[in-house]
């Protein structure tokens, strides 16, 4: 048996689902979160039944692809029940998309869920409505795992007799006559074909094209412009009428307001956190705040992953760690070299995927809690004008912010834009924000060659990079990722307080797919770093003699331009495992911080900067937009897009100041 | 007017949705149809978007998305200061409600003098004077 979950979104599909399947899946409180299809198996008195829950929409329209995607489900799945989860504290508007459902299936269960909220606004005549519709409907309370049973129940044992949305006289006659012409085509459901082919659906449209259903097309245009005519406005405003004067007639049956106009909680938040003077500065304590949250207390967890992966130096020695004694074992029954590459190699890329895991988890409790809360939908609310202005709704703001802390996570938020153009070029500005690592490779230069204000330096840094990201993102949207502008159209909804089980499976989702999937592809680099950098095998690791540094030799003549060491040129080789190591890296091969002075004029640690701030995101921020976009050749472009700007901003400024003979 | 000359607190009955495609049809399914009555609720602190409440749910639009829908503004009965002359344009509720106050006078169209400002409120009707609450002065629209 196949059940199809539809609705809103918002309304609580997620959690049924998960109620009914105990399949994990993410519940948010964000329209639209749930573009895929989600499968889940439950038994029902012995039978098998496969549930699916279907994208939120708000109609089935072929204007967004969550509403084709549900309704051609329904047309070709044909799904033995169709369930529709309604916010029962949101009737009216829920009922509309019910009345489209109506035309598509005759077997719907109704679930008036979150009936806690809905008893304070309104007494729902629950008998009524199911007389009414011809439908079995039910009340439930999805996170209290309330009605679940029932519905089980009537998934199995409901009865239907659906009642039809009728549409005036005039306009019905030509319904029927189109169901009448279309016959021939063998197309089912064929009133629901006929009002589609009537409202001038573009899917449809297609299809019956396709079908040699041309006369047909050409008499209902002509039908339309009848009734266009009768009426005085166009197909689509005056079928969407039609029907929610249906649902707005349903909703007065059978629900008696209470409490009209009162001031609600979600009314007095929003007058603090959207206010004029307050609500920016809120954001971005609130931003601030989590921000904090996130790194201060993943740091001990990093440390220790760290520790007990790489060990320590410490003044007296050092202390081994995983790495080093697995590698001491293996030496007794394998070459030094196998030993190494899966020890120095792989191994030391799995801490490397592990040291990620604490900011994802952590990063994604508090996203989620935001998100589930209904205070993401107030920053789109709040940031719009500004992020509209780079081709990104509002909410593309948080990312941006997250990846001063670490681009990984970041790109994966960018799970929150739901047009894919927005997503792209939200990923592809993403790197250029210097995450923690770079901004701490940054203050560990500029103290070392500007010593009377690093700050100042570290600041300049920061602010060419979001000059640059706001730049090219406005340049991006007007060209290469032009969206076709969806509309903007943004539900507020009311705040609730998240639940544990819905920010916890949420978190345990995105963790577990990055190490799933962009782990997989992080070790994979670490063991090719390791191939060139201890290789041929016998030099020192990463020195001079390694096809790092062999390489790093050659291409100096070209690092000349931009004022690069080949030594930084070997720094930064090695930054693109990890930002950080690049400290490490300079520190070993120049032996100390004073050898480092004198190796770089303060012109060409400025220029380095300049190269490294800008330069191929780190593997794991690879891995993750390779793993988010599923495209080859758009990760390529980032990395392309980071040298083009670190050789652009670096050889401009290394040139112009030798030019200007510039020294400080 | 359009929907996004309306300001803060003002309520606005749709009259159109112009255009076509995907925002047309967006609004519409949201119930932004000929006849709804939208509140503005409030304006983003940097200009834009705009928070609009209808049918008892809330939606952001940017003005340029508010500006493709045409408004009448309406004022709801509650609102109405002592003494004012004014004429229903929108009965807020089903069939039985609108019976309700259609039989003291209260009808699309019918002219009403406020006796007495909200709430309670006093208006006197071409059937004589009547007493109203919150619940229902509130979904009466004027103008
Ligand atoms: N008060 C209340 N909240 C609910 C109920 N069901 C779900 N929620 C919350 O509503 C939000 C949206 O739920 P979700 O399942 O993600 O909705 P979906 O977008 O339709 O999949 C979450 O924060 C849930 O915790 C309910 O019956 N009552
Ligand atoms: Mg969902």
């Amino acid at each position: 048996m196949l059940v199809a979950l539809a609705g809103n979104p918002n309304t609580g599909k997620s959690t049924i689902f998960n109620a009914l399947t105990g399949m994990k899946q993410h519940v948010g409180n964000w329209p639209g979160v749930t573009v895929e299809k989600k499968e889940g198996e439950t038994e029902i008195e012995g039978t098998r039944v496969k549930v699916v829950d279907l994208p939120g929409t708000y109609s089935l329209t072929a204007y967004t692809m969550e509403e084709i995607i549900t309704r051609n489900f329904i047309i070709e799945e044909k799904p033995d029940v169709i369930v529709d989860i309604i916010d029962a504290s949101n009737l009216e508007r829920n009922l509309y998309l019910l009345t489209e459902l109506l035309e598509l299936h005759s077997k719907i269960v109704v679930v008036l869920n979150m009936f806690d909220e809905a008893q304070k606004k309104y007494s729902i005549d629950v008998e009524k409505m199911s007389r009414i519709l011809g439908l079995p409907v039910i009340t439930a309370v999805g996170i209290r795992g309330k009605g679940i049973d029932k519905l089980k129940d009537k998934i199995i044992h409901g009865k239907f007799n659906p009642k039809k949305v009728e549409y005036p006289e005039d306009v019905e006659r030509r319904i029927e006559e189109i169901v009448e012409l279309i016959k021939p085509l063998n197309i089912e459901p064929a009133r629901w074909y006929a009002i589609k082919i009537l409202e001038n659906d573009a899917e449809v449209h297609k299809k019956v094209a396709e079908l040699g259903g041309k006369d047909i097309l050409h008499r209902a245009e002509h039908l339309r412009h009848e009734i266009e005519d009768i009426y005085g406005d166009d197909i689509e405003s005056l079928m969407t009428s039609f029907r929610y004067s249906f649902a707005h007639g349903l909703f007065h049956e059978v629900a008696e307001p209470i409490n009209v106009g009162g001031v609600t909680i979600t009314d007095m938040i929003d007058h603090v956190v959207t206010h004029k003077i307050f609500g920016l500065p809120i954001f971005l304590a609130i931003m601030y705040l989590a921000f904090q949250f996130v790194f201060l207390v993943a740091a001990p967890f990093q440390d220790a992953i760290d520790l007990i992966f790489n060990g320590k130096s410490t003044a007296t020695g050092h202390i081994p760690g995983l790495v080093d004694l697995s590698y001491n074992w293996m030496l007794q029954f394998m070459p030094a070299w196998l030993s190494s590459f899966i020890n120095h190699g792989m191994l030391r890329g799995l801490g490397a995927v592990l040291t990620f895991t604490p900011v994802i988890m952590l990063l994604f409790l508090i996203l989620s809690f935001l998100e589930d809360s209904g205070y993401l939908a107030r920053v789109a609310f709040l940031m719009d004008s500004i992020m509209k202005k780079m081709g990104l709704e509002g909410r593309g703001i948080i990312p941006l912010m997250l990846g001063f802390g670490c681009n990984v996570p970041a790109v994966m938020a960018t799970r929150t834009l739901k047009d894919e153009k927005e997503r792209r070029l939200s990923i592809a500005l993403n790197p250029l924000i210097p995450c923690g690592a770079r901004i701490q490779v940054f203050a560990f230069i500029s103290s070392i060659f500007f010593p009377s204000n690093p700050a100042l330096v570290l600041w300049s840094l920061l602010i060419l990079s979001m000059v640059v990201v706001f730049v090219l993102g406005y340049i991006y949207s007007k060209t290469i990722f032009r969206s076709k502008s969806e509309p903007f159209v943004l539900e507020l909804p009311p705040y609730r307080m998240p639940t544990l089980k819905g920010i916890s499976i949420h978190m345990w989702e995105k963790s577990e797919g990055f190490l799933r999937k962009a782990g997989t592809i992080i070790v994979g680099a670490a063991a090719i770093i390791w191939i060139f950098a201890a290789l041929p095998w016998g030099v020192g690791y990463g020195s001079p003699d390694s096809y790092i540094g062999m390489f790093a030799r050659w291409i100096a003549p070209i690092g000349t331009a931009f004022g690069l060491t080949p030594e930084a040129i070997i720094s930064l080789i090695f930054g693109f495992f990890a930002k950080e190591v690049v400290i490490d890296v300079l520190y070993v091969l120049y032996g100390s911080k004073e050898a480092i002075y004198y190796a770089m004029s303060p012109i060409q640690a400025y220029s380095f900067m300049l190269f490294m701030l800008f330069y191929t995101p780190c593997v794991a921020t690879l891995a993750t937009i390779y793993n988010e976009t599923k495209s080859k050749k758009f990760t390529f472009f980032v990395i392309l897009e980071g040298f083009a700007l670190a050789a652009l901003f670096s050889f401009a400024f290394y040139t112009l100041t030798s030019i200007l003979g510039v020294s400080v | 007017m359009l929907l996004s000359e309306l300001k803060p607190g003002e309520y606005g009955i749709v009259k159109k949705i112009k255009g076509t495609g995907a925002l047309h049809r967006r609004l519409l399914s949201m119930g932004l149809l000929p006849g709804a009555i939208v509140r503005v609720v409030r304006i983003s602190p940097l200009g834009d978007p705009v928070e609009y409440e209808i049918r008892g749910f809330f939606i952001s639009l940017r003005k340029q998305e508010a500006s493709f829908v045409e408004v009448d503004k309406v004022t709801p009965l509650s609102f109405i200061p002592r003494n004012s002359d004014v004429r229903v344009v929108f009965i807020d509720g089903g069939v039985g409600f609108v019976q309700n106050m259609g039989a003291m006078g209260i009808a699309v169209g019918k002219r009403l003098k406020i006796i007495a400002p909200c709430c309670p409120m006093q208006v006197k009707t071409e059937k004589g004077v009547f007493t109203l609450g919150r619940g229902m002065a509130y979904r009466v629209f004027v103008r």
